[in-house]
């Protein structure tokens, strides 16, 4: 026999057997103490503190006091030596009429404008590839991974080898077939140009390992139902694998133009920063402004505002972006 | 045997630790000096033959100074002064290191060198050639030792001059080719070369763009006034400094990847017989021994209203906040007595700073028979050249002459326009503030 009881403000059909009068109602459940309570949730904030401390004092260390510290030098004139004269915001001003800085801001532009897109584009078209039932796409995946083993420094010296006007591997390929050779150093575009290869040449792989990522995430039987629905080979990449590898192409986006704003070791192994200032960015002039002119507060005004344009795209993206947590 | 978590992140830390530790700048080396009041610390970079060099001059203090140790920190080129800069700002600097000229001025002129005058006496400076000597001062006060001296001199492929039918080469410094005879060989190799190979590449990459400035002294010109502030490239001499060196490159005397910003090293397109001849330094002489295949040899710089070459090399300098001054002094007095001199430059094939040894001449233990081209071309350099390069505010200078010829040189600048640049440029660094 049933009956209908409130439990727990729940209606729910109950066995009565299981209410016998010998066992009485379910003991209630002690209220608990209150100081109990808050003791217990004070010893795990202190212990999560605890756990937090480490990495709290590191981000003090390290990345904090550090910035604090070039915002103060930013505001003085000094070589590193001594106190250093406090100029307040006269290295701010003087970035406004310095034609170099504005050069190195452009190019540091244009290189993230040419670079983010490319890379993510073909890190997708990569990863498309080699998330099908590609022979021996293992192999590919790990050859197209492997630059992400190599520094920096190293992949501009490859890339000084490939793109060496006198004696490197591209130009004499274009004259065996014919072609003339490209000014690869000593043209400012062509210059650009070959920075740019060689970054993608780098980057490319680990855009396609975050993206096969999230692709692997998603169920095939979407793939399934677009087939279905007459979607063709193109049309299922923008409406299912795009919007579902949003998550990855906002972690990208976000690292993307970072690592572009940040780019340094290649541009400086390579060019140097020339031909005539045509690679110079921020932080190659930023480098030759605090450790070869040794002007060490105008050095770190130059940082304070790559770490503002930075704070301010990653604050933009963050806003508009409207697909960064979707999920299948 | 079975190893719990714990202690596997127990092994594991332990081994981490020493690596934790190195990174936060502590170590563990056993080259690190013990607690001794008579080490000094002495941090430098160097070729292998120069580090022997070192080493050597070393074990000869050390046993003529019973007691006295010197920890010697080799360290690679390229980290040297952000090494040196830090730990000078952290007050931890070595006692001794070693510096180009052309950035003495900058340590000097903020107060980081020891003054040497109470340690050394008055006749101490006359044992260095005047050029030398006149390098390591700041307001009249010497803060250095002038260790060595570097200077460029041409190194030229044989065969591409007999391919060219140029039979011979100056083979004296007073027979050194005037600036119209240097521009006559360049056209002549010019006519013979591939359009892929080049006459010539000069060593003003980097901050050697320092050498540019031997061509401003040989059209006898100045970069700087006597007071080392007011600029004096504007004249007659710093034109025709510019003029003749940015026709280099529209005439393809030169490769286009050879300019001053250029990454590629000109020793590198010579060793690669790109160009057929090279300014360089003598320092490459033994790795061009060792590695060239083809048959090479040396000749003086040209010269114009005089000849004139750039003081490169190094000093020795003692750092103000050593605990062990006197001491520090008379281990540079040792490494700059003739003997250590000798051995060190014959040894790494670079050139004395000494009178008599510079008088007395020198031979390099590798190719000894071009020691002759390269002392007579150190020769040329005028005490009132080294001091200019020896400005605090050469650092600057160096940042305002390679934009201002990477303009000249490939963006097709002016003359004019580029000495007005440099003018403009010196006056802003020598300027007390912004």
């Amino acid at each position: 026999m049933t009956t209908r009881r409130e439990i727990g403000g729940v209606s729910a059909d109950v066995s009565l057997a299981a209410w016998s009068d010998a066992a009485g109602p379910p003991p209630a459940r002690p209220p608990a103490d209150p100081r109990r309570k808050r003791a217990g949730f004070a010893g795990e904030s202190a212990t999560a503190y605890a756990f937090l401390a480490p990495n709290m004092l590191l981000l003090l260390v390290f990345v904090l006091l550090p910035l604090g510290w070039a915002l103060v030098v930013s505001l003085q004139q000094t070589n590193g030596f001594g106190a250093g004269t406090f100029v307040g915001l006269a290295n701010y001003g003087h970035l406004f009429g310095d034609p170099l800085f504005w050069r190195s801001t452009l190019n540091t532009v244009l290189f993230t404008i040419i670079v983010t897109p490319l890379s993510m584009a073909l890190g997708l078209g990569v990863a498309v590839l080699l998330n099908s039932v590609l022979p021996a796409r293992g192999l590919f995946r790990s050859i197209l991974i492997t630059p992400m083993a190599i520094s920096g420094v190293a992949t501009a010296l490859l890339g000084l080898l490939l793109f060496d006007e006198n004696n490197g591997v591209l130009d004499k390929l274009l004259m065996a077939v014919g072609l003339p050779a490209v000014s690869w150093q000593s043209g400012t575009t062509a210059a650009f140009a070959s920075v740019v290869l060689v970054t993608l040449w780098w980057r490319v792989g680990f855009n396609m390992l975050i993206y096969l990522a999230g692709m692997q995430s998603i169920g095939p039987e979407l793939y399934e139902a677009a087939r279905l629905d007459g979607a063709g080979a193109w049309q299922r990449i923008r409406y299912v694998t795009v919007p579902l590898v949003g998550p990855s192409s906002f972690f990208l986006l976000i690292l993307n133009v970072i690592y572009s704003f940040q780019v340094f070791d290649i541009i400086f192994v390579m060019t140097g920063g020339g031909p005539q200032n045509a690679t110079s960015v921020l932080v190659t002039y930023a480098y030759d402004q605090g450790f070869v002119t040794r002007d060490q507060g105008y050095a770190a005004a130059i940082g304070m505002v790559l770490l503002v344009l930075m704070l301010i795209f990653t604050a933009v993206q963050w806003r508009v972006s409207r697909n960064r947590d979707l999920v299948e | 045997m079975h190893i719990s978590r714990r202690q596997f992140l127990g092994a594991a830390g332990a081994a981490a630790a020493p690596l934790l530790l190195a990174g936060c700048g502590f170590t563990t080396s056993n080259s690190a000096p013990a607690a001794n009041s008579n080490t000094l610390t002495f941090t430098t970079w160097g070729t292998d033959s120069e580090l022997a060099g070192f080493r050597s001059v070393i074990a000869g203090f050390e046993k003529a100074n019973a007691g006295s140790t010197v920890a010697l920190n080799a360290v690679p080129y390229a980290q040297m002064f952000t090494n040196i800069d830090a730990q000078l700002q952290a007050g931890n600097p070595p006692d001794i290191f070693r510096v180009p000229y052309y950035t003495f001025g900058r340590y000097a002129g903020s107060g980081q060198l020891l003054d040497l005058s109470p340690h050394v006496d008055k006749s101490f400076g006359d044992r260095f050639t005047p050029a030398a000597w006149a390098a390591v001062q700041n307001t009249a006060k010497p803060f250095g030792v002038p260790h060595h001296t570097d200077t460029s001199a041409i190194l030229y492929n044989k065969a591409a001059f007999q391919a060219a039918g140029i039979t011979s080469v100056p083979t004296t410094l007073d027979q050194a080719w005037t600036w119209d005879q240097f521009q006559q060989v360049l056209q002549t190799l010019r006519k013979t070369m591939p359009a892929t190979k080049y006459p010539f590449a000069y060593n003003w990459q980097g901050n050697g763009v320092t050498r540019w400035l031997s061509w401003l002294f040989e059209a006898d010109g100045r970069f700087l006034s006597p007071d080392l502030i007011t600029p004096a490239i504007d004249s007659a001499a710093g034109r025709s400094a510019v003029d003749f060196t940015k026709g280099f490159f529209p005439q393809r005397l030169v490769p286009p990847n050879s300019a001053v910003k250029s990454s590629t090293l000109a020793a590198d397109l010579w060793y690669s017989q790109t160009t057929a001849m090279v300014s360089s330094g003598a320092f490459a002489i033994p790795d061009a021994t060792k590695t060239l295949t083809f048959d090479w040899g040396a000749t003086f710089s040209p010269r114009r209203s005089r000849a004139a070459s750039d003081f490169g090399g190094n000093a020795l300098v003692a750092t103000a906040k050593t605990k062990q001054p006197a001491l520090a002094a008379a281990f540079l007095d040792y490494l700059t007595q003739q003997e250590q001199m000798n051995t060190f430059c014959a040894g790494a094939s670079l050139l004395p700073t000494r009178r008599d040894l510079v008088a007395g001449g020198i031979k390099f233990a590798v190719r000894p028979e071009l020691s002759p081209v390269f002392i007579g071309q150190a020769s040329t350099v005028q005490a009132a050249d080294s001091g200019q390069v020896a400005s605090p505010s050469m650092s600057k200078i160096i940042t305002v002459l390679k934009d201002q010829l990477e303009q000249a040189f490939i963006g097709g600048q002016s003359t004019d326009k580029t000495v007005a640049g440099i003018s403009a440029g010196i006056a802003a660094a020598t300027a007390p503030a912004r």
